[in-house]
């Protein structure tokens, strides 16, 4: 029938269509081969991810951090309690609270307008041993609001913030 | 074309053109309303100050606030003045009832008053698009219903043996949208303001995203398809191009877009075959959606030096041309690799304004612009100032895109930045917000532009209504024969 398709043929609908008219025209067969290409490549991409790949976002997700661990290395382990703060670290440190921690703890580290607590009293919710203190950088207190540092700043800057603040407490007196 | 078969003489059939004038009215002052509270929250974004630090006012409490808005009061009333005003012309049949007509006008414009209270107080379901509380959903089901009444009630009671295609898609609206509004708010009340909804954990994500991306397509799609089939034609005064190609394209279209929502929770907890049917689904989707693109313009064919001089029909060309921007965007969104780069940026929030501006904004504005001087025999007080609504209506839609896909794919690619650590470049996210600053401030400056334009237009139909316009000569519009 599409062959011999006159184009541009008027439907006798239009008594019934508040005299809107219909022209009987064929589907644009570019419009059809798109329709049909995107049915296809549906089947296709099934076909190919869950048949021939077999994958999966965990799967995905598993390749990317063995990509990146031979990438960047596993970070060295290092035992944090025969760590020596040096002042070098300490120095380190101090841009780095600026940048993410002020805004909670303050300026002064004696707590800020985000409702992080004093750094420099004498309570340590989580404990104050420089050990501690990498930890709770490091893992945060997701309950009350405080970050995961760990994967934000990595190894080295948490370890740098955490002497600056072990240095500032130490300096008030505790 | 001659006397209608059943040479009845064409006995005047009293249409009820009152209700079709009072949803105009709702249609222009919730456009106003929505699309203000949307530059408020443009602004916020820009410049916190704008959050006023007044709990009513800050952003998480307006932004549902602004989505209700220009959904279900903007869009709403105008697909009800397009189904109110086209449907008992199509049938040859006045609605069924003026009395469930009435009922369902008022019904609405006290659901969405009582949305513009609850959401600002903070009463919320947390569902995107379903934020309402469990009284007001209530509310909606029962006024829904009885507008399904008196529109399936018209149909019956139809002087025509064939359905026109825009009943097809204002059908596909009244059936599907109680049934999506219904099972996505299926919740056991705790008190008067507060529910807890029957679904749990990923099946409630997934029930959410088939209801909110089928609230695009039965909400926002298919009845102002049936607004383009009916004022496009009927504007351009040209035959629809294809019936085949409405009828395929109408069944292809509902058929997958049901299947599309869970293209929302691209690698999510959801399972991963779940994930690809949605995206299968939505590719599949471009060439029903371009069906209806197609359909429009080359309806066109032969009118094109009319679209020069008639801003009606610039209003429809731009507005069909974005639906079609707008569906081909989306599958592409949906696609895995690009979703992984899009998800949460602002390139979904440019989609989604490209469709909502572009083709739901537009498409109104053609319509109200065409029934105003039919409806009131008046020409529009101020004619110039149709035109320049296009182009405010247009250059700001656009203006408000392309700022969101350049923020979109900056944030994007920022938030996935890594350094030679291996550590995120930009950890922390007040990094991207900074640097997306200009962006946000060219979002305002589009998005006040298309304000602009619905105020002026809102302006002009006033200045029409209370006898600003010069008289049209026949008084009473027959339709054209």
């Amino acid at each position: 029938m599409a062959d011999e398709h006159v184009p541009d043929q008027l439907l006798g609908h239009s008594q019934d269509n508040d005299g809107i008219q219909e022209y009987d025209n064929d589907l644009p067969d570019w419009w059809l081969g798109l329709f049909f290409i995107c049915i296809i490549w549906a089947g296709f991409y099934v076909a190919y991810y869950h048949g021939y790949m077999q994958t999966s976002q965990a799967q995905l997700y598993d390749e990317e951090v063995a990509a990146a661990i031979v990438a960047y290395g596993t970070p060295e382990e290092v035992d944090l309690a025969s760590v020596e703060i040096t002042p070098e670290m300490v120095a380190a440190g101090e841009p780095v609270y600026v940048k993410n921690c002020v805004i909670c703890h303050g300026e002064t580290l004696e707590g800020g307008p985000g409702g992080g607590p004093s750094l420099v009293d004498a309570e340590w919710i989580h404990g104050g041993s420089y050990p501690e203190i990498v930890h709770t950088v490091s893992e945060g207190v997701p309950a009350k609001g405080m970050l995961t540092w760990g994967p934000i700043l990595g190894e080295e800057k948490v370890q740098q913030v955490s002497a600056y603040v072990l240095s500032k407490a130490q300096a008030a007196g505790n | 074309m001659s006397n209608s078969p059943d040479s009845r003489p064409t006995s005047p059939i009293q249409y009820d053109d009152g209700i079709v004038k009072m949803f105009i009215g709702a249609t222009m002052l919730w456009g106003v309303v929505g699309m203000l509270v949307g530059v408020i929250l443009a602004l916020q974004l820009a410049w916190w100050p704008a959050n006023t630090g007044l709990p009513y006012l800050t952003f998480g409490r307006l932004r549902p606030l602004h989505t209700n808005a220009v959904i279900f009061a903007f869009a709403g009333n105008a697909m009800f003045t397009a189904i109110y005003y086209s449907m008992p012309r199509l049938l040859k049949a006045p609605m069924w009832s003026a009395a469930l007509s009435k009922f369902h006008f008022w019904g609405w414009q006290a659901i969405i008053v009582s949305a513009a209270v609850t959401l600002p107080l903070g009463l919320t379901q947390g569902k995107e698009y379903a934020e309402l509380i469990w009284p007001i959903d209530l509310a909606i089901a029962v006024v829904w219903v009885a507008f399904a009444i008196n529109f399936f009630g018209t149909i019956q009671k139809r002087q025509v043996k064939h359905l026109y295609v825009a009943i097809w898609f204002y059908m596909s609206f009244v059936l599907t949208i109680p049934v999506l509004h219904i099972v996505n708010n299926l919740a056991i009340p705790a008190t008067l303001t507060r529910s807890y909804p029957i679904y749990t954990g990923m099946t409630d994500a997934l029930i959410q995203w088939w209801y909110g991306h089928n609230a695009v397509a039965f909400f926002l799609t298919t009845p102002f398809l049936g607004m383009m089939y009916y004022f496009l034609p009927k504007a351009a005064d040209r035959p629809v191009f294809s019936y085949r190609l409405s009828i395929i394209h109408f069944w292809a279209l509902v058929f997958l877009y049901i299947w599309a929502g869970p293209h929302h929770l691209l690698y999510s907890a959801l399972p991963d075959w779940v994930q690809t049917t949605g995206m299968v689904f939505s590719v599949m989707l471009i060439a029903p959606s371009w069906g209806g693109m197609l359909n429009g313009l080359l309806t066109l064919r032969g009118a094109w030096d009319r679209v020069r001089q008639d801003p009606i029909l610039k209003f429809y060309v731009v507005g069909v041309s974005f639906y079609g921007m707008s569906t081909f965007e989306g599958p592409m969104m949906s696609i895995r690799a690009v979703n992984g780069l899009a998800h949460y940026t602002n390139w979904v929030v440019g989609h989604v304004h490209s469709g909502t501006l572009g083709w739901n904004g537009m498409m109104t504005f053609g319509m109200i612009y065409w029934l105003v001087p039919r409806l009131w025999g008046r020409k529009m007080a101020k004619e110039s100032w149709v035109g320049l609504h296009f182009w405010l209506a247009t250059l700001g839609i656009i203006l408000y895109i392309v700022s969101m896909w350049a923020a979109g794919i900056t944030e994007g690619l920022m938030l996935r930045a890594i350094d030679e650590n291996g550590l995120l470049m930009y950890g922390q996210f007040l990094d991207v917000v900074r640097t997306l600053d200009p962006f946000h401030w060219a979002r305002f400056l589009g998005g006040s532009m298309f304000l602009t334009g619905i105020c002026m237009m809102f302006v002009n139909v006033l200045l029409t209504v209370r006898g600003g316009g010069e008289a049209v000569s026949s008084a009473a519009p027959v339709p054209a024969k």
